[in-house]
């Protein structure tokens, strides 16, 4: 109680004006760019489409420029990352051993190549 | 021998003392000692030896008597020790259980400084309070509002305001959970604070500490006048409860978040958000600036740093700018800021009835704000499609301590659903919750100043 009478009556009314009005102001602030940002893709959605349109790209009743997610976009990113990491040369995948007959000749002799060294100690 | 070496350490400290105190520039009482005995010994020029070694004595006690008054020690007082306390308190807050130590951290560091007890106007000009003193310059920038708006452009280079964007309704948990400021300006008022003050004090609830800190410079500096009466400097004690409360978020939080939610309510899934434009990007910044600060120009330096920051970001024509902004330039302020803030709880100062009062509004404009979000969510819930409706947990991410406080609702939404991830949901209504207490602390100005 002595609290209140130390307090001018004033200044809480005007605190009362000051917290209903600005907590107004806030809400309207912040209402006002919700629905600026609402609206800005749907204009830029717009206007690609009327631009697709004039361009005969699209049709009156097509849709145009759809928005995908972040999961969308990381599913096709990595659908795309994986196809093209296991991209290589095709082959037929069967084994075969064909024996090469080569003329004898010292050059290519094995035993030549060898150097009688004493590993042995 | 540790004996021997002991008495002789303190036989040639008393020597050193006797030699250097009539040389050396002292304090007041060490000047006058000094002179007195000049005085003496030159009217006693016959005075034999025996005396000379007396009056060395005599000098050696004096001086360490001076040494002593000047110390720490002799200028403690119990309000000392508990504000080292709460320093080293901050510091094992942040050091051993990790919270906000970016910021604890130095204002921990700051407030054992601020603490440290010396003679108070011997002219040393060492005190934070006292003019001339280094702390003093630093301090300046907390004073004159310097170092908040520096802060809001670091952070405006280093948010990412494409959720915000994407799922713009968020903005309205932003501009709900600023509920706290308006309500605790008036619980400030009933408990006999005058109305500049208590528009600081509101501020709190924001959750924001360079916001808080910019109006109670401007309001509480101890130099306002409201109604013929001077405003208390509360810079301190304000500064100090918004960086802590923002830093126990976590702990405040959730018992409100699950008090006034369901199981039902936390299980609700958000749609993920779709992917925005670069020019969406840019445009967020200048589109922001323009609507908020027309509407609120006091809140100019603050709002106009951050979206400037963002458009350093967003634009990618200015990356090194950007980069440095949100790296060098922020650590630097949030140094300075944590450091002086610390500082100036000096205990003489600090340790007063309205400190405490302004801890408790403090703790009330969060917990106002938490729940001022979370109810906002679910009234919005009652008019939204069942596919855009929003987890009310994201609410309390409303109040601006980024990104603490959408930590808090993805820890919650996991608690409730281990697969549902709330983190980039919750980031909307955390900057929307900066961009809202920017606001409130401009009409709060408008009014005031």
């Amino acid at each position: 109680m002595e609290l209140l009478l130390v307090i001018p009556p004033v200044d809480i009314k005007l605190g009362l004006i000051i917290a209903l009005v600005g907590i107004l102001i806030v809400f309207t602030a912040l209402a006002v760019m919700s629905l600026i940002f609402n609206q800005i893709p749907k204009f830029f959605k717009n206007q690609k489409r009327s631009k697709l349109l004039k361009e005969g790209k699209i049709k009156d009743h097509e849709e145009c420029c759809t928005d995908l997610s972040g999961e969308t976009n990381a599913a096709i990113a990595l659908a795309l990352h994986l196809y093209m990491s296991e991209m290589h040369d095709m082959e037929s995948n069967v084994i075969t051993i064909e024996k090469v007959s080569r003329r004898y000749s010292p050059w290519n002799s094995k035993i030549y190549g060898l150097r009688n060294l004493n590993f042995n100690k | 021998m540790k004996r021997a070496l002991t008495v002789f350490g303190i036989i040639l400290f008393l020597g050193l003392i006797s030699w250097a105190v009539p040389n050396q520039k002292m304090g007041d009482l060490g000047r006058e000692v000094a002179g007195n005995e000049v005085v003496k010994e030159k009217s006693s020029q016959s005075s034999d030896l025996n005396q000379g070694s007396q009056a060395s004595a005599d000098h050696a006690k004096r001086g360490v008597k001076n040494f002593w008054s000047y110390s720490g020690f002799a200028n403690a007082s119990i309000k000392h020790f508990l504000m080292i306390l709460a320093g080293l308190l901050f510091l094992y807050l942040s050091i051993r259980h990790g919270f906000e130590p970016l910021l604890l951290v130095p204002i921990g560091m700051g407030i054992l400084i601020g603490n440290i007890p010396f003679l108070l106007n011997s002219g040393m000009e060492i005190g934070i309070y006292e003019k001339g003193s280094v702390l003093n310059y630093l301090y300046f920038g907390v004073t004159a509002g310097i170092y908040p708006p520096l802060i809001f452009l670091g952070l405006g280079a280093m948010t990412d305001f494409s959720y915000l964007i994407s799922n713009p309704k968020t903005l309205l948990l932003g501009a709900a959970a600023q509920l706290g400021i308006f309500v605790t300006l008036i619980a400030a008022l009933y408990l006999g604070f005058t109305l500049p003050e208590a528009a600081s004090i509101g501020i709190i609830g924001g959750a924001d500490g360079p916001t808080a800190i910019y109006t109670a410079s401007r309001l509480a500096n101890g130099v306002k006048m409201w109604n013929g009466i001077q405003s208390a400097n509360l810079i301190g004690p304000i500064a100090i409860a918004a960086y802590s409360y923002m830093a126990l978020v976590p702990l405040i939080q959730p018992p409100i978040m699950r008090l006034l939610t369901t199981k039902k309510e936390r299980l609700i899934r958000m749609k993920s958000p779709r992917q925005v434009s670069r020019l969406e990007k840019i445009l967020f910044p200048i589109i922001g600036l323009l609507l908020t600060c027309f509407i609120a120009p006091s809140a100019l330096p603050l709002l106009g740093m951050l979206f400037f920051g963002n458009i350093l970001r967003e634009s990618g024509v200015t990356r090194r700018l950007a980069d440095t902004a949100k790296t060098s330039l922020l650590d630097i302020v949030t140094i300075l800021i944590g450091l002086t803030v610390g500082a100036s709880t000096q205990a003489d100062v600090f340790l007063t009835t309205k400190s405490l009062m302004i801890f408790a509004l403090g703790a009330v404009s969060f917990m106002v704000a938490t729940a001022g979000g979370v109810s906002f969510a679910k009234l919005m819930n009652l008019f939204l499609k069942p596919e855009n409706r929003v987890n009310p947990l994201i609410g309390s991410a409303g109040v601006s301590a980024v990104p603490a406080a959408a930590r808090v609702s993805q820890v919650e939404g996991l608690r409730a659903d281990p697969t549902n991830h709330l983190l980039m949901h919750a980031m909307g209504p955390n900057v929307a919750g900066v961009i809202g207490s920017a606001v409130a602390a401009g009409i709060m100005l408008s009014f005031l100043l």
